[in-house]
């Protein structure tokens, strides 16, 4: 760096200066998001204290019976479900919103919760499942299916014109509009307690997780995420246009290709455990870009940490309003996350 | 048709018109709406909002279905058994054109009035209840008197006047003093000893619909949680819906609620109540009903209780498991659900009462469909508990 003239030596002084302020945002909003899931692990109506579940969580021995169930198949599996939907769907609204150069897409705008939740309804309405799917996990496979589908759907769609985001956006919202609609008849044709079952679904729950499906999102979760890191550079690049990116060397088809996978794969295993949440894959990308801005190395974390961290307080709420009654998650997110992101885009304004 | 053949069938309808035991006469009803409608009774043609409301009309009347010119399709919808039942004992209810699909909003007004009903008879329930201004409004203005009857929101405080009601718009009065006369005696019976023995009330949980959601949808005092608390019970969801005693309805917000798993662990209940129904056949959930098989009923109950969380229950351990039919919630013969309620909350003190007993009294003085099969099921007793 010595040989840098002195105005170079300031601008590379001042990249590292945001670099390292970036690093440290990113984990603070980590150390944000294991707080809150720690808070929503402590939180329910029975008396248990979180320093005895924690002990729980190392000595099994020293609770009892109903305190283990409470612990194991209960606060664990719920606090750390919302934990890791937050991450993936903040995670898969991230990459969305860059790969279509969109900052309104999501998940959900795009139709891929509409469709899982059309894949959930075939199964609670008409019991159509997948052949060979035990009729336990026929909502679950049918969600995940439709939603992985609806995203293939939207690429090949997309790729008879060409690789602009935008046709794949409007392919999206003719997904929505249309999933939404067959959902519709479902609910039309559907017995009282079928129909009951699948608002309660669209609302979004993690009051069915166990730790068999904590257990799978986690390790979509955890094999999709470093690939979305491997590529984030390039992903940084794309938001400088699909020509300038290109010039970069960067294969764009296949950089989308890859990334609609992933996004594919991380909202279908979310929205098939819990059901539909339908804000956090939109706010949580915007809150992290107004922490951290568009650099993907610290853009894609801090998007999970976000996500997570909403979630979790959002799964706390839902256990505090009315304690001893399950509220859907899925009604409180917006509640918690809009002052969350109303405030930042104030402060950020201000500041400015 | 010739002349002389309708001159036949003129002077035929003279003679039926004369021996008609109770000519028509009007008559004014004071509704459960609190509504004074007048109309012209007995009626001949009934316009029925909730199907399942059938069962009541066949307790006053032998033929049921040759008065009914609509009805909604809730009852097929919801208990094909029960309603393939009915259609065996009154063939003629294939030719009645079905109104709604049994809900409130598929409800076509057009249908009903092109239906031409003495009388529309609403129940609120899977019906247009007496928040559908907008229906109650058409038909009133298009002449058809709407009376309103309910067995389900306030069960405890309207089955009664309702039968009485029917009654007189059926003009089969006396018959409907019979079966208020039976239904109070049984009612009574549970009521009185209640109040005389002031027993400790055991925590109850009522799930509702079991095993077709995760647990636990439970019912406050409304519907089938009205018949908690009279039979001697605490209902544990009543805690959490802050629920008033009084007369509840099922308009207020949280007339029931999904309690959380959590909760019903940390109350751990005394007894355990599902209930269940055909229409949980399809969802996976507790069966019970006409016709089903009582192994195939505590099979399903076993299954839901021993779901981890509920397998932990103190109602679990001790063998206070207990499943009952969900359509008492809406019929006029609900006192069975006290009865049978009032037995597995106080054993002792209901020792001779005998809900089997009174099923078969109602259906052999009372429901030309007699009711065979599961209407209430319990799992054994644990052998090392009983007795407790």
């Amino acid at each position: 760096m010595s040989d840098l003239t002195a105005p170079a030596q300031s601008i590379v002084a001042g990249h590292l200066r945001r670099t390292r302020r970036r690093a440290a945002v990113v984990v603070l909003l980590g150390i944000a998001a294991i707080a809150a899931l720690q808070l929503d692990f402590g939180t329910g109506p029975s008396s248990l204290t979180t320093a005895e579940l924690l002990r729980g969580l190392f000595d099994p021995s020293s609770l009892g019976r109903s305190s283990a169930v409470i612990l194991w198949e209960i606060r664990l599996p719920q606090a750390l479900m919302a934990a890791l939907v937050g991450a993936a769907l903040a995670v898969a609204g991230a990459e969305l919103q860059t790969v279509l150069a969109n900052p309104l897409a999501s998940p959900f705008t795009l139709g891929m919760s509409s469709a899982a939740t059309f894949g959930a309804a075939l199964a609670i309405v008409l019991g159509i499942g997948i052949p060979g799917v035990p009729r336990i996990g026929i909502i679950s496979t049918n969600a995940f299916v439709f939603a992985f589908g609806s995203a293939l759907l939207i690429q090949v769609l997309g790729r008879l014109r060409g690789t602009d985001g935008q046709t794949q956006v409007l392919f999206g919202i003719a997904l929505f509009f249309t999933f939404n609609a067959l959902v519709a008849i479902m609910q039309f044709i559907a017995t009282e307690q079928a129909l009951q079952q699948l608002v309660f679904w669209t609302m979004g729950s993690v009051t069915r997780a166990n730790m068999q499906s904590v257990a799978v999102l986690g390790v979509v979760v955890v094999l999709t995420f470093p690939l979305a890191m491997a590529s984030s550079w390039q992903l940084t690049a794309l938001r400088l246009g699909q020509d300038r990116a290109s010039s970069f060397g960067v294969n764009v088809r296949r950089l989308k290709l890859f990334a609609l996978l992933r996004i594919s794969i991380l909202t279908g295993a979310a929205v098939a455990f819990v059901g539909t949440i339908a804000f956090i894959g939109l706010v949580g990308p915007h809150i992290a870009r107004l922490l951290v801005g568009e650099d993907h190395r610290f853009f894609l974390p801090a998007s999970a940490c976000a996500g997570a961290l909403v979630l979790s307080l959002a799964s706390c709420a839902s256990k505090l309003i009315i304690p001893g009654i399950v509220l859907p998650i899925g009604l409180v997110t917006s509640l918690i996350g809009v002052p969350f992101f109303l405030a930042l885009i104030l402060i950020r304004r201000g500041r400015e | 048709m010739k002349p002389s053949s309708l001159i036949g069938a003129l002077i035929a309808w003279l003679f039926v018109a004369a021996a008609a035991p109770a000519a028509a006469a009007t008559i004014t009803v004071h509704d459960i709406a609190g509504r004074d409608v007048t109309l012209e009774a007995p009626v001949k043609r009934i316009l029925l909002g909730e199907g399942r409301q059938l069962v009541a009309l066949a307790l006053l009347h032998p033929h049921p279905a040759s008065l009914l010119v609509a009805w909604s399709a809730d009852m097929r919808r919801q208990d094909e058994r029960l309603y393939d039942l009915y259609r065996a004992k009154f063939p003629l209810l294939d030719r009645v054109p079905f109104v709604s699909r049994g809900s409130p909003d598929t409800f076509s007004v057009e249908q009903a009035l092109a239906a031409a009903p003495d009388v529309a008879i609403l129940s609120g329930g899977y019906g247009p209840s007496r928040r559908s201004d907008d229906v109650v409004h058409k038909l009133e203005a298009a002449g058809i008197p709407v009376v309103f009857i309910d067995f389900v929101e306030d069960p405890l405080t309207n089955t009664v006047p309702s039968m009485r009601i029917l009654g007189r718009l059926l003009g089969q009065e006396a018959r409907a003093e019979q079966f208020i006369a039976f239904y109070q005696s049984h009612m009574d019976r549970i009521t009185t000893r209640l109040a005389a023995a002031r027993p400790a009330l055991p925590n109850v949980l009522m799930h509702a619909h079991a095993g077709h959601m995760e647990c636990c949808n439970s019912p406050g005092r409304v519907t089938i949680g009205a018949f908690i608390d009279i039979a001697g019970g605490h209902n544990i969801a009543v805690d959490v819906l802050k629920q008033p005693a009084g007369r509840p309805s099922l308009d207020e917000t949280m007339a029931r609620g999904q309690l959380s798993l959590e909760y019903v662990m940390a109350r751990d209940p005394d007894i355990y109540v599902g209930t269940g129904g055909m229409h949980l056949q399809a969802l996976g959930g507790l069966v019970l009903g006409p016709g089903v098989d009582p192994a195939i009923s505590r099979e399903d109950l076993a299954k839901v209780v021993s779901k981890p969380g509920l397998d932990g229950l103190r109602a679990v351990r001790t063998g206070r498991v207990h499943g009952i039919w969900h359509l008492f919630n809406n019929v006029p013969f609900n006192f069975l659900a006290v009865e049978v309620m009032a037995k597995w909350f106080h054993p002792e003190l209901f020792k001779d009462v005998d809900p089997d007993e009174s099923l078969r009294e109602l259906n052999s003085r009372f429901l030309p469909v007699p009711l065979v099969g599961t209407f209430w099921i319990s799992l054994d007793q644990k052998p090392t508990e009983r007795g407790r």
